[in-house]
């Protein structure tokens, strides 16, 4: 910055930002690989000039002192807010001298009182910048000693899948099939599900690596994973691939790409493995969602069935339901009914304190075939700042709640839960899993956690990156520009996903063997649990252990 | 000595079956006593022939009656030989550290479990996990472990040593020798068996031939079982090596995780296969999907450079309201053209020496860049002032239109010039004698030598021809003119001082009457004189105020004075007071009486709130607005025959008179030709873009113009330094010559070596390079 350039309330230097680039002008090789990477051009070279000034011992410079100014070039941060660091440490990534980190700000930055120009509060990607959470305070205190023999996970067989479907008791089930001469489809499916990220929000490699990585998990390793496309439809080729089988559709208030699935119908090979009916989402309730106009490209277009280049909004409520209640009944039998009564459909929706109420009407409801929720530590593409911090619910009392209200009517093992939403956002995916489950989920959705896991997502609750949402992911995880989204490999993606189920699959083991299970998930064996939170503890019906 | 005798222990005392602690007391307390061999009837009890290392070396020979309990053998030592006749139940040899141990019959569940040394004989089959965490111990001989027929589930889980043999002779499960998932965790160890089986765990186990010294083993240990379990006759039957396979455990250098196929071969051979070629999406898009470094180039660099040499002016000539060139006179300099700098001004003004290098605030300066980091700006007066020896440039032959322009002050001197300039021929109708308006009249002689004035008036009247009107032009001679040229420029400049409504104004001197008579030495101020209006003008009253003897001087104004520069530094230095707001109400002998009541004592009152033009003459088609001629952008008024300029238009400084006498000019000129003017579209460069850091900051003034060339920063002009062919780290930069271009040369990128760093827009001195987004690819 100039040094008589006057400063406005938003003038900023760098220790105003969250993150301070450090350069080390002594290894750094000015390669120039740093200032091509970075996402948001947050560096640049700089000019410097430095004043060199010797006065000789004893000071015998007759009156005057000569000094000298040398040039040297440098990697320069910018202050502008548009170009702040994001903190995604690409620089480092690609500097072959280790001469340039981004360093997260040792106190809370000022830049938050000023990403707000033009009156727009901030907006951004990611996920809800607090790292704690209930879930990963809960411990499994059951580890079986008695005549319910403790299983080896690497030893023993275990037949790890849940339900998704309604799940008749034997008397109705019967009733059923006398009376109506059908009963409710229902899937044995591994309850680790790759949640609804639509083709759009990710990235084309990203998508297909993800699926890619889905088929080969049924088809080499036997394993039945399920991925929701989010919404944003859904390839033509995949939609009349014999892959659908291991697709839940996802259908939401902007409807896009339901005509191509509509028109793909006759002819499907296989029917989906269900259809999501998403009414909400945990990192922003209340909120939708806008693809700018800019990342709609040929692609996306042709997928969402729409012309290139215009926004496409997602509102916060499905336009022409006027409650949840209407909603739930009308587009449960209208999907049920598009592929003739075989194709288990559920709701979505975000965590709530009316969970329960959308939940009762389920339970009514002869068609529903389970229920979503998804708490407030669940992530996106693109919200605002105070959606995603400050909207919505936990996910553990949430899904407990459901669970207790369904024993109480006895249905607990007839509407299958499924919870979503920070699970393994610090990294313990099985241990939150498995705490879902035995707090009542039949099984969990994950979205964050594969990004993470099997693209490298950069990003943090320290708010690193996190800028899903301008489309400019370094990692091209959810960018539509091929310069970016190129960087990630498909079949890389796929093999890690591969990965990160297979670890799964033996940590879970490692965590229901004690507990003597290995063909049935322990979905709501809440003995199990114990935490050293009174409070929490009574709030979720668990023990309180210390 | 008893070691010959056989001691008979029943498991039963008058009718009681005794328990297990106290069949192993009786055991125990006859090896003490010598005997070594026992026949046992037993009843159920457990743990049977172990421990008995009381025997020391002596070998002790043991035989089971009737049912043998759980764990015969175990915790054996190698001296003891122990036969069951009859089956056996669970955990036969378990932590067998030695001990034979023959069964005559089937034997139970968890034969063998942890054996480490020792020999098992089964004659029958045996149940689930059967040599399951056995080891070898390298101090002794390996565990074995022969069944006569098949083995039950999870056999040699865990294995970790020892070798057992499965003969498969009248197998329990004649389908499946091994039984369910063997050797699950099998680290050790291996396995000789004959007959079909299901599977078994690959991670851990594998098939190997068996040489010649395994099958000379096994045929020779074989004939030992069978004579063990006295069924020699099956030697032959079961002799035949065809009809044997050997499985020992995998190394840690051959354990393999599950045999899959990789995901590349899954991708080509399913899922494109299945979906198509290109996969999920190969049929909606032809955009290459394929793997990118983060590094790259071409066409997928995401930022690209661009050579943006004088797309932008510098920050002195955008601001210049004449327009002209300064950082291209100073690279002239650079480049040694002096004269060619000099003379380069005459294609812009008539009077670069007056007004550049004396009367102009200099505005050039005022927005050079070097200002920003606080350090002087090219000091342009020096150029300004050597302009004075000029050369004018060819004329062209006049060829164009006709334009008569009225007035001859800097405005209508200045479109001349141009006009000329361009091959128009333009008359110059004024009414005074000499050309020159308020530039020869009030400018006060401090402010500039009368030589310089003189000498570029000499210059103009070269040029320009002149036409001395002697009376005011009344509208007819201006529809006269308008049918005898093409275009009329009306110059007239603001003559008409502006006054105030107020009583007592009559006693009011015009600054411009005062400036004049100042001139000439005739004003006569007094001590103490009120200047109502303190803009430049009004600081120019007070100057030659105090320099006719005032000592006393007054500027008020109602508003913050606009007055700057050296106008205002000179009336500050004449000790003039600035007082705002100010509200004259009454003019009086006394002096200036305010509209608070207060009274400003003066011996003469000058007023300078500013002069409007004497426009008497238009014809009523030409628009007028709050006095002054009404223009569009290129000065035409609503008569698309009349142009005006000057302070006829808005007052403003020479060199806004000077400037637009230049542009109106370029438009005429244009117009004549049958265009439609365009006028400079370039704006000015972003000042950021320009790296200062090059510069000196000791230098703090300058002296000589080779210096002020030196280090003006050259905004948005290439300097052609190469110093973005050094930085470039992808030597991706050239310089290429071509006659064709305007500077003979430019800076070319090679897109195949490009990474797109901006290096070479960071440290470009003059802002020239750009980064631009490279184009989308779909």
């Amino acid at each position: 910055m100039f040094s008589n350039k006057p400063v406005t309330p938003s003038t900023l230097s760098v220790k105003d930002l969250p993150w301070q680039i450090l350069w080390n002008k002594d290894k750094c090789n000015l390669c120039g690989q740093c200032t091509a990477v970075c996402p948001v051009n947050a560096i640049e070279l700089g000019v410097f000039r430095k004043k060199f000034i010797e006065p000789p011992v004893g000071l015998d410079i007759n009156g005057t002192l000569a000094c000298d100014y040398k040039l040297y070039y440098g990697i320069r941060q910018k202050t502008d807010p548009a170009y702040k660091c994001v903190g995604c440490a690409m620089c480092n990534m690609v500097c072959p001298n280790d001469a340039i980190i981004p360093c997260r700000s040792d106190e809370a930055d000022k830049l938050r009182f000023h990403m707000d120009r033009g009156g727009q509060p901030r907006r951004r990607g990611g996920r809800r910048n607090v790292s704690d959470g209930i879930l990963d305070r809960i411990k499994f205190i059951r580890i079986s000693m008695l005549t319910d023999p403790a299983l080896d996970a690497g030893r023993h067989e275990f037949e790890l899948r849940t339900l998704l479907g309604r799940v008749l008791p034997p008397d109705k089930n019967l009733k059923f099939v006398q009376q109506q001469g059908w009963i409710p489809p229902v899937r044995e499916i591994y309850p680790l599900i790759i949640g609804g990220m639509s083709f759009g929000a990710l990235s084309p490699t990203m998508w297909e690596g993800l699926q890619l990585g889905v088929a080969y998990l049924n088809e080499e390793l036997n394993l039945p994973v399920r991925i929701s496309t989010g919404e944003g439809g859904c390839p033509q080729r995949l939609l009349r691939s014999r892959f659908l089988k291991y697709v839940i559709l996802q259908i939401a208030s902007g409807y896009f790409g339901w005509d191509e699935i509509i028109h793909a119908i006759p002819d499907m090979k296989e029917d989906p493995c269900a259809i999501e009916i998403k009414y909400g989402q945990g990192a922003k309730p209340g909120d939708g969602g806008l693809l700018m106009w800019y990342k709609v490209n040929k692609l996306i277009a042709a997928i969402r069935g729409v012309p290139t280049g215009v926004n496409l909004p997602s509102p916060p409520t499905h336009q022409t339901k006027y409650s949840i209640e209407e909603s739930v009944a009308k587009m449960i039998q209208s999907m049920y009914m598009a592929w003739g009564f075989r194709v288990p459909v559920y709701p979505k929706i975000s965590g709530t304190s009316t969970a329960l109420a959308v939940l009762n009407n389920l339970t009514r409801n002869q068609y529903a075939a389970g229920l979503a929720i998804d708490g407030e530590d669940g992530g996106t593409g693109a919200a605002y700042n105070v959606s995603m911090n400050h909207m919505g619910h936990p996910i553990a009392s949430n899904i407990r709640d459901c669970y207790l209200n369904l024993v109480k009517v006895g249905m607990q093992n007839e509407i299958p839960l499924f919870a979503g939403g920070g699970v393994g956002k610090t990294g313990n995916l099985t241990a939150n899993a498995a705490a879902l489950i035995m707090l009542g989920a039949s099984g969990v959705q994950v979205g964050k956690y594969i990004m993470q896991a099997a693209a490298g997502c950069l990003g943090s609750e320290s708010d690193r990156c996190n800028i899903c949402n301008i489309g400019l992911c370094p990692k091209g995880i959810t960018s539509q520009d091929a310069r970016l989204y190129r960087r990630l490999d498909a079949e890389n993606v796929a093999q890690r996903v591969v990965d990160l189920f297979l670890s799964f699959d033996t940590e879970l083991k490692k965590i229901v063997a004690p507990l003597g299970r290995s063909t049935s998930l322990p979905i709501g064996m809440a003995d199990a649990l114990g935490i050293n939170d009174r409070n929490a503890a009574e709030r979720l019906r668990i023990n309180y252990v210390v | 000595m008893n070691d010959q005798h056989i001691a008979k222990v029943s498991g039963k005392k008058l009718g009681q079956r005794l328990d297990s602690r106290i069949l192993e007391e009786e055991i125990q307390k006859l090896i003490k006593l010598g005997y070594r061999n026992l026949n046992i009837r037993a009843y159920g009890q457990h743990g049977i022939g172990g421990r008995l290392w009381r025997a020391d070396h002596d070998s002790v020979h043991i035989t089971v009656d009737g049912q043998a309990g759980q764990r015969v053998g175990s915790f054996g030592f190698p001296n003891t030989v122990i036969e069951i006749n009859g089956p056996a139940s669970d955990d036969v040899g378990w932590l067998n550290a030695g001990a034979r141990i023959v069964i005559h019959g089937n034997a139970g569940n968890g034969v063998a479990n942890a054996m480490a040394q020792g020999k098992i004989y089964i004659a029958g089959n045996i149940g689930a996990r059967g040599m399951t965490m056995t080891k070898h111990n390298p101090r002794f001989d390996p565990p074995e472990l022969w069944v006569l027929g098949s083995v039950g589930d999870y056999f040699g889980e865990f294995m970790a040593g020892g070798v057992a043999v499965i003969c498969g002779y009248e197998a329990q499960n004649p389908e499946n020798v091994l039984g369910y998932r063997p050797f699950v965790g099998m680290v050790g160890g291996k396995v000789f068996f004959r007959g079909p089986h299901n599977g078994f765990s690959q991670p851990d186990a594998k098939l190997t031939p068996i040489e010649e010294e395994d099958w000379n083993w096994l045929a020779e240990n074989l004939k030992i079982f069978f004579q063990r379990i006295r069924r020699q006759e099956l030697f032959e039957k079961l002799s035949d090596q065809s009809q044997w396979q050997l499985l020992r455990a995998r190394t840690p250098q051959e354990k393999v995780g599950r045999r899959l196929r990789p995901m590349s071969f899954f991708r080509q051979q399913v899922w494109n296969k299945e979906l198509g070629p290109g996969g999920l999406i190969g049929d909606l898009t032809q955009v290459d999907g394929s793997p990118i470094s983060l590094i790259t180039t071409g066409i997928l660099r995401r930022f690209i450079p661009v050579w943006e040499n004088r797309k932008y002016a510098a920050p002195c000539e955008a601001t210049c309201p004449t327009g002209i060139p300064v950082s291209e006179r100073w690279r002239l300099i650079r480049e040694g053209r002096m004269d060619e700098a000099v003379d380069l001004a005459l294609s812009y003004t008539p009077f670069p020496a007056a007004i550049c290098g004396y009367l102009c605030p200099n505005l050039c300066m005022e927005a050079c860049t070097r200002q920003s980091a606080l350090m002087p700006p090219v000091d342009v007066t020096k150029l300004g002032q050597a302009s004075i020896k000029a050369k004018l440039p060819k004329l062209p032959p006049v060829s164009g239109g006709k334009v008569a322009v009225i007035g001859g002050g800097p405005a209508g001197i200045s479109v001349a010039w141009m006009l000329r300039q361009k091959g128009h021929e333009a008359i110059v109708y004024d009414m005074a004698q000499t050309l020159g308006g308020k530039m020869t009249t009030v400018i006060p002689g401090s402010r500039i030598p009368e030589s310089v004035i003189s000498s570029e008036m000499e210059r103009v009247k070269e040029v320009i021809p002149h036409v001395h009107l002697r009376q005011k032009l009344a509208r007819q001679d201006v529809q006269q003119l308008r049918e005898d040229f093409d275009v009329i420029v009306i110059a007239v400049g603001a003559q008409k001082p502006i006054t105030l409504p107020i009583p007592g104004n009559e006693r009011l001197i015009t600054a411009l009457d005062f400036l004049k008579q100042a001139k000439t030495n005739k004003a006569k101020p007094g001590k103490r004189v009120v200047i109502i209006g303190a803009g430049n003008v009004g600081c120019d009253v007070a100057s030659e105020a105090h320099r006719l003897g005032a000592q006393e001087i007054t500027l008020i104004d109602i508003q913050q004075p606009a007055s700057f520069g050296k106008e205002r530094q000179a009336a500050e230095a004449a000790g003039a007071r600035f007082l705002w707001p100010r509200v004259a109400r009454a003019i009086s002998e006394a002096g200036v009486e305010l509209a608070t009541g207060e009274l400003l004592p003066a011996d003469s009152v000058v007023i300078s709130i500013g002069d409007a033009p004497d426009i008497d003459f238009l014809p009523p088609e030409v628009s007028t607005e709050n006095g002054f001629i009404a223009v569009n952008e290129n000065y035409q008024t609503t008569d698309s025959k009349i142009f005006a300029i000057g302070d006829a238009v808005r007052p403003g400084l020479l060199t806004d008179a000077i400037g637009s006498g230049r542009k109106v000019a370029l438009a005429i000129s244009e117009i004549l030709e049958g265009k439609r003017p365009v006028g400079d579209s370039r704006i000015m460069i972003d000042r950021s873009r320009v790296s200062l850091e090059y510069f000196d900051p000791r230098i703090i003034e300058y002296s000589d113009m080779d210096q002020c060339g030196s280090q003006c920063s050259s905004c948005g002009i290439c300097r052609d330094c190469g110093i973005c062919v050094a930085i470039c780290p992808q030597t991706a930069i050239r310089r290429r010559e071509d006659d064709g271009l305007v500077d003979g040369y430019e800076y070319v990128v090679d897109d195949t070596r490009c990474i797109g760093c901006g290096f070479c827009a960071g440290a470009c001195p003059d802002g020239i390079w750009d980064m631009a987004e490279n184009d989308p690819l779909e």
